[in-house]
């Protein structure tokens, strides 16, 4: 392959759009997912092979503006401006044109090539919004491509006008302002012309009206006289408007885009009452919503527990031949035990994780892909504003209910340091579906289904002490709920597959190493005889003050590894996992309780490390460790009047 | 300006009823936020419905639904339709 016929071309748009499906159906298994350097937050990249080219795809993260509030807006933007895409595909949602156009024009400010791909134009039809695309293109001078992407139409008559258009570039159309504010620019783009900045000047100029931070910084530090000249037309500008400047131009900007959307599309009046529209109206009721939240919640746990232990019980049976195998082959001798604890490890993590993770995983998505989890965040909202924080925490609570580090990670929804903070503590103390293994394969069920959800309930009862406790502590305003409500969409089979599949993937590579090691070091350390010298430094805390066998210290240790250890290296330890044998109720609960909460897993502690700083992420885990510890011992002690 | 008795907060509206934003009684990127989300003075907004115990409301501006949290609709002055 010759090297002109390289391209790379960045896919850029807002949340729910369908940027992923496309880049998935562009790239499928060559894509490579990272970090940005520095950051983490997810690079997504990929290679499509079309024709005679090698094309470079690079997703951008789903953003609503290319202003810096966010890490992922500043990325975006430096990223389009330093490595010039030979292309920016912008997808775009046809049933929320207006507020997608928005967006379209802060691209097109940047002077480089848009092609704009009208996603989801069979539902904008099912609505009643008949686009006219031709016109589109004539207004924006940029190529625009109705598509669907879950269907993958339109899909390749994108590739084939990203390969038009870098044979023969086109000209770019600038969308204009006011004339007010054209004055404005026209005179800061004359004075940016002595300076060396890597971006189009009128950007510069517009950037500059609008305070954009970065840019002030960037400029400043070139020429400081420009910033008087900058101040001046500021104030003009407000003084005309009677606004800051920074909101007379997004003002004119959005209303260039609803002028453009009045030009082009036509909306049908007296469609029919869809029944996605009943069923928006029934789940964000006042009443109804919540029961029917409710309902949902209860029977997704419902379902991962009965599945999780149809399941789980169902290869206990296979796996015990297994043993029976082994042993009437190789006998007990000692590398014969540690061979055997090593795969026996992992029989564990398969028997008692794998079959509540599935499910829950399953069920995470299909709420996710349906559009589900915005509903959960607009009823949650008055809820979350009492831990000082707002609705959307949420999504990052159910995310955190799978595993707390993607939790954690998406705590970077919220806009304000403070409450991706208050936000990512409050996750760590959500049970992930490490603990639940613990809290369903122990509590659920020897001590009884109705104590699991118990320890749930005392959770979220829990959280919510810890989220109004730190509101008040970590200062700052609590910012508002601004949320884009998706439509309802039928689940999409081959997404959701593909996610819990990518779920599980990274479940069994991060857990099935760390299993083993930590599996032969027990079984190690047991075999040599040191197990009660360990186990004994802690008793004063496992057995003296939570009652608990003094095999649990050890456990604990390694549990901060992965949570399911806990359990995993018990059933290993003792060869079976019928923890009856060495576990009354009151422990079961003690020991679940303390699971819960007495530290983030390590994974989740170096994401809170990244994020927030060491400082912070110790004083977590310290706050966490004792707290836990007392907690569970006085769950313990008043146990011991109900047992 | 005269105080129109058809001037009135966002969070005042019955649900189902439609009103023209006036104003937005916030700071700078408050009001510009809203505005990257087409949430301008002249912007039609019409309330569709709101959770109990001073929740957030849900708004469809343009054709496409937004939640918009209690505190911050009170900061949007609209002129009843």
């Amino acid at each position: 392959m010759t090297e002109n016929k390289k391209i790379n071309i960045v896919l850029a748009g807002q949340g729910n759009a369908g940027k992923s499906t496309i880049f998935n159906y562009f790239t499928g298994l060559h894509q490579h997912i990272g970090n940005w350097a520095g950051k983490t937050i997810e690079k997504r990249e990929g290679t499509l092979f079309y024709k005679d080219y090698t094309i470079d795809v690079l997703d951008l993260p789903g953003i609503y503006s290319l202003t810096t509030y966010s890490e992922e807006e500043l990325i975006s933007r430096e990223y389009i401006i330093h490595h010039q895409p030979d292309c920016v595909i912008n997808i775009v949602d046809s049933t929320n044109l207006e507020r997608n156009l928005i967006f379209t024009i802060q691209l097109l400010e940047l002077e480089c090539p848009v092609i704009l791909a009208l996603n989801m134009i069979d539902l904008a039809k099912k609505k009643g919004i008949t686009i006219d695309f031709q016109k589109l293109q004539n207004i924006l001078n940029v190529p625009v491509i109705p598509t669907v992407a879950s269907h993958g139409s339109g899909l390749t008559d994108i590739i084939d006008k990203v390969i038009e258009l870098k044979e023969k570039k086109k000209d770019l159309n600038t969308i204009r302002y006011g004339k007010e504010i054209e004055n404005c620019i026209d005179i800061l783009s004359v004075k940016l012309q002595m300076i060396d900045l890597p971006y189009p000047k009128r950007w510069i100029a517009i950037k500059l009206l609008e305070k954009d931070n970065e840019l002030i910084k960037a400029v400043w530090e070139k020429d400081s006289g420009i910033e008087e000249t900058t101040r001046k037309l500021e104030k003009n500008l407000e003084e005309i408007h009677g606004h800051d400047s920074s909101i007379v131009i997004a003002d004119e900007r959005s209303q260039s885009a609803s002028r453009i959307v009045r030009k082009i599309v036509r909306i049908l009046p007296g469609r029919n009452i869809s029944l996605n529209d009943r069923l928006e109206a029934l789940t964000t009721h006042k009443f109804i919503g919540y029961i029917f939240m409710l309902f949902i919640l209860g029977g997704m746990f419902l379902t991962v527990f009965k599945f999780g232990n149809w399941f789980s019980a169902w290869l206990e049976t296979v796996f015990s031949d297994w043993h029976n195998l082994w042993t009437g082959s190789l006998g007990t001798a000692f590398l014969a035990s540690m061979g055997w604890s090593a795969i026996e490890s992992v029989l564990a993590l398969i028997q008692i994780a794998l079959p509540f993770i599935l499910p829950f995983y399953i069920i995470l998505y299909i709420l996710e892909d349906w559009g589900y989890i915005a509903r959960i965040s607009f009823l949650m909202d008055n809820l979350m504003h009492k831990m000082g924080i707002h609705g959307k925490g949420c999504i990052s609570f159910i995310i955190g209910l799978g595993c707390n580090v993607p939790g954690c990670l998406s705590c970077r929804i919220m806009e304000s340091r403070r409450e991706r903070f208050i936000t990512a503590v409050l996750v760590t103390l959500v049970p992930c579906s490490a603990v639940s293994v613990i809290v369903f394969g122990l509590v659920g069920k020897y001590v009884g289904l109705l104590w699991a959800l118990g320890l749930y309930l005392f959770a979220m009862v829990l959280i919510f002490l810890a989220g109004r406790i730190s509101s008040r502590f970590i200062i700052g305003e609590p910012v508002e709920l601004i949320m884009p409500m998706p439509d309802y969409k039928t689940p999409h089979f081959k997404t959701i597959a593909t996610q819990t599949g990518l779920a599980l993937k990274e479940f069994v590579f991060i857990a099935a190493p760390l299993v083993i090691i930590s599996g032969v070091v027990i079984q190690g350390i047991n075999l040599a005889g040191w197990m009660p010298a360990i186990s004994g430094v802690l008793s004063p805390v496992t057995e003296t003050w939570l009652g608990l066998p003094p095999i649990t210290g050890i456990l604990l240790i390694f549990g901060i590894l992965r949570k399911e250890l806990i359990l995993v290296m018990l059933a290993a330890y003792l060869g079976t996992s019928a923890f009856s044998e060495v576990l009354n109720h009151q422990q079961m609960i003690t020991l679940a309780v303390l699971s819960m909460f007495y530290i983030p897993c390590i994974a989740t502690i170096s994401v809170l490390w990244n994020d927030f700083g060491w400082k912070k992420a110790l004083v977590v885990c310290i706050l966490e460790i004792l707290f836990a510890i007392f907690l569970a011992g006085i769950v313990k002690r008043i146990l011991d009047f109900v047992f | 300006m005269n105080a129109k008795k058809d001037l009135v907060s966002l969070v005042d509206l019955n649900d189902g009823q439609t009103g023209t934003i006036l104003s937005i009684v916030g700071g700078r990127i408050l009001t510009k936020r809203l505005a990257d989300l087409g949430l301008t003075s002249g912007t039609e907004i019409k309330v569709i419905g709101r959770t109990l115990f001073s929740g957030p409301l849900q708004i469809e501006v343009s054709g496409s639904r937004l939640v918009l949290g209690r505190g911050l609709a009170a900061k949007i002055i609209v002129e009843i339709k």
